[in-house]
């Protein structure tokens, strides 16, 4: 277990300095930050002379080597818009993305699952055909259209939320449905479809002949078996959103990592693109990792050696 | 004239007097974007030069006419050509009850000089070579050349916004750019990135209290959400109402819609430099001929638009009102191509998308109405940043749409950013206008200038190094509570005289 833990690590190192190389290969060919950053009367000299105090100057391998070394001492350098270390600014944002994304999480496993589950009972029922068809649209509706019908239902006609901006738990209400519907979507067609799956299979029959409430048919037996796809597709989704919230952070003026990081990308604002495209990696990483230690506990066929 | 003036200047004290009493209310305001840093020196965007309105001062500010009207400066003395003289105003005070001296104005300047303040604006006053302290409030500055358009610079830069030097000096720049101070009508109290500014009334401001307690500016990129915010009075003011959304605001009851022209112009980029056939006069005639500039402001910008003959409005100095649009005329169009002898042109449009408002669907009208003069197009939507970076490093290949607010309201700031190929927006270049264009930049006599600039306009009408398209017209959404605000062409917004009712 010790080992694959070191081997992971090692892995998921690796990963991220292939994410970083790519981002720093994609930003510096497009576009040129100075000229974005400067006054039109600027000249070549004024251009030149903020090229080298950004160190714009340097060739892009040495670039690159510069910013690694940096960055293994968790200095990914001082934003060039905001004038503050970009670590900073990221860490500064990341609260409201976390608490934006873990809300609308809950939020959709608490649907999802039991939709999922009561769907599966009974195929072809109305519930059925309800559920799927809200899954449908939930997976087929733009995030960017849903918010803002949420905020012209709940916040213009009904008043019942405050339409944009973090504060209290009611200004988290409508950003969270958003973000949380695609997911909540995607999530039950697979609970639906994997119960399916198991509830057809022989120890199901089985528990069912031993008289066994069909209750605990469903949860115990049938529930459990089905459990390894779901909680993949729920890490995978748990991912998406952290860097999907990018239009929900938009729509909703949520002072999040996304609209931090899109900025910076407008404005090749190269510091906190890395910062923001590392942090955003740890925790997709940390994720994956997570998940693959659960299904262990899960399913005590799966070993890791 | 002179009688108007007193009863002006009466007027001006007496209206405070009338709305004495406490700052009270709360006034919340939402545009498009944040702020990057509370460093006035280091601002870029409009978004950060309301902040710099509200709780800086600087010598000079444009009226909503565009006539710079002295703040910390009362008057200036010109010594000889490349040396000004201005006298400050006494009895101003910094938020923290330091008085505003010439000493003030020589750091701040400086400081902008500085490279190390990486300033995006220090090269619209690297020419400033000196700055002299005479006594506490008489300061002279020394320009390379003689500077006609020196105070005109004061205001429109709001990144001249007075910085408190003692201050600075003695706390450092960090601490000060966590609780920056002033000497304007607000006070800082708090900002979250991407969240909220909030600011609170100056009573000490040397032009008497503003009206409202407290000021929120908050950032809320998104139009349809900002004008949701308006609508259930989240928000009292949204700036950028979208042309096509102006109606539904319009209908909203406790809302009214303010619409100015702006200052800022747009036109199409002809690439000049390079060798082809847009060096023809002939065919950058054609092209102005071939746009339906009319149809366009009606269908696609609602209306939100004004013709133009030049790339320059009636707010700028030198502005020549007797020069017309280019009318629509297509078969002058494909009679001019026939002229130069072009038949199979082909060119490539480019254009931001989502940059200026309806930026694409303009240019994608404009690639038809080319197309129908007989003028293939291949047309380009370009990322912004991509974008600018070709304009810069002058690789725009042919035609590019773009936008220009020239904040100076001289013709200076558009004539010589563009016609003359060292700056860096510029794809043209005549030798007798360049010379003009720098004659006018270093006259003071300002007949002179005036001259200058209207032959410079007729000659900038005939070459056509543009494809000259409109002027962009501004709608803000204001409720109806709010008192005394007044929308203007250059995007900014003073917040002193402005009160709100609850």
């Amino acid at each position: 277990m010790g080992g694959y833990l070191l081997r992971r690590l090692y892995h998921s190192f690796i990963v991220i300095l292939g994410i970083t190389l790519i981002i720093f290969i994609i930003t510096h060919m497009i576009g040129d930050p100075v000229v974005l950053l400067l006054s039109p009367e600027a000249t070549q000299a004024d251009r030149d002379e903020l090229q080298r105090q950004l160190g714009l100057d340097r060739s892009l391998p040495l670039q690159y080597i510069v910013f690694i070394k940096d960055a293994v001492r968790g200095d990914f350098g001082v934003s060039f818009r905001h004038q503050r270390p970009a670590l900073e600014l990221v860490l500064q944002h990341l609260p409201a993305t976390l608490e934006l994304t873990l809300a609308a999480m809950v939020l959709s496993v608490l649907i999802s699952l039991p939709l999922g589950i009561l769907a599966s009972m009974k195929p072809g029922s109305l519930l059925d055909r309800t559920g799927m068809t809200f899954a449908l649209f939930g997976q087929s509706a733009p995030v960017f259209w849903i918010g803002i019908m949420f905020i012209l239902l709940f916040g213009v006609k009904l008043r019942w939320f405050p339409i944009s901006g973090r504060g209290g738990i009611e200004n988290l209400v409508m950003p969270a449905m958003t973000l949380a519907l695609f997911s909540t979507a995607a999530q039950t067609r697979l609970t639906r479809s994997s119960m399916l799956d198991v509830l057809d299979k022989d120890f199901i029959r089985t528990a069912r002949s031993k008289g066994l409430h069909e209750f605990k048919v469903i949860l115990k037996h049938a529930f459990k078996n089905a459990l390894i796809p779901i909680i993949t597709i729920v890490a995978l989704q748990f991912g998406m959103m952290l860097s999907g919230a990018v239009i929900t952070e938009t729509i909703f003026a949520w002072p999040g990592v996304g609209r931090l990081a899109v900025n910076a990308i407008y404005n090749r604002d190269y510091p906190v693109i890395q910062a923001a495209v590392f942090v955003t990696s740890l925790f997709f990483i940390f994720i994956n990792l997570l998940v693959d230690l659960i299904y262990t506990k899960i399913d005590p066929r799966i070993t890791y050696r | 004239m002179k009688r108007f003036f007193m009863v002006f200047f009466i007027l001006c004290f007496l209206i405070p007097s009338v709305s004495l009493g406490a700052p009270k209310g709360k006034l919340i305001i939402a545009q498009a974007v944040d702020l990057t840093s509370l460093d006035p020196a280091r601002h870029h965007t409009q978004g950060e030069f309301n902040y710099d309105n509200a709780v800086f001062d600087r010598l000079y500010l444009f009226d909503v006419q565009g006539n710079s009207v002295p703040r910390l400066a009362v008057s200036h003395r010109i010594v000889n050509d490349t040396t000004w003289e201005f006298k400050l105003r006494k009895g101003v005070k910094f938020h923290n009850g330091d008085p505003f001296t010439a000493a003030d104005v020589k750091f701040t300047i400086e400081r902008i000089l500085d490279p190390k303040t990486k300033a995006p604006f220090a090269a619209n006053f690297r020419h400033i070579k000196e700055v002299n302290i005479i006594d506490d409030y008489t300061l002279q500055m020394v320009t390379e050349k003689p500077d006609p358009i020196l105070i005109k610079r004061f205001a429109a830069g709001a990144t001249t916004s007075i910085l408190p030097s003692k201050y600075i000096k003695e706390k450092g720049e960090d601490p000060f750019l966590r609780h920056p101070i002033g000497t304007g009508p607000f006070q800082f109290v708090e900002w979250v990135r991407n969240d909220r500014l909030v600011l609170e009334a100056y009573e000490g401001y040397w032009a008497g209290s503003p009206l409202v307690k407290t000021v929120v500016i908050r950032p809320i990129p998104e139009d349809a959400t900002r004008i949701a915010e308006l609508q259930t009075g989240g928000v009292d003011i949204a700036v950028n109402i979208p042309p096509f959304l102006v109606n539904q605001v319009k209908a909203m009851p406790g809302v009214e819609v303010q619409s100015v022209p702006s200052g800022r112009v747009i036109f199409l980029y002809l690439n000049t430099l390079a060798p082809g056939p847009l060096q023809d006069k002939r065919v950058r005639q054609a092209l102005n001929y071939a746009v339906d500039k009319k149809s366009i402001i009606e269908k696609i910008l609602m209306g939100s638009g004004f013709q133009m003959a030049i790339n320059l409005t009636p707010y700028h100095f030198g502005y020549d009102p007797s020069l017309q649009p280019y009318p629509y005329d297509p078969e002058k169009a494909k009679k001019l191509l026939a002229e130069a002898g072009h038949r199979d042109l082909k060119l490539v449009f480019n254009t931001p998308s989502g940059r200026y408002i309806m930026d694409k669907q303009v240019s994608e009208a404009i690639a038809g109405m080319f197309e129908k003069v007989g003028v293939k197009i291949d047309f380009k939507v370009r990322e912004w940043g991509d974008y600018t970076k070709d304009l810069v490093t002058k690789k725009l290949v042919d035609i590019g749409f773009i936008g220009w607010g020239n904040v100076n309201y001289d013709a200076d700031g558009t004539f010589f950013v563009y016609f003359i190929k060292d700056a860096a927006f510029s794809y043209y270049e005549d030798p007798e206008m360049k010379s003009w264009i720098i004659e006018a930049r270093h006259a003071l006599d300002e007949k002179k200038r005036k001259d200058l600039y209207t032959k410079i306009s007729k000659k900038v009408f005939e070459e056509a190094p543009l494809v000259f398209l409109y002027q962009q017209q501004d709608h803000w959404g204001v409720s109806k509570k709010v008192k005394n605000f007044q929308a203007r062409g250059d995007e900014n917004f003073y917040l002193y005289r402005v009160g709100v009712e609850k």
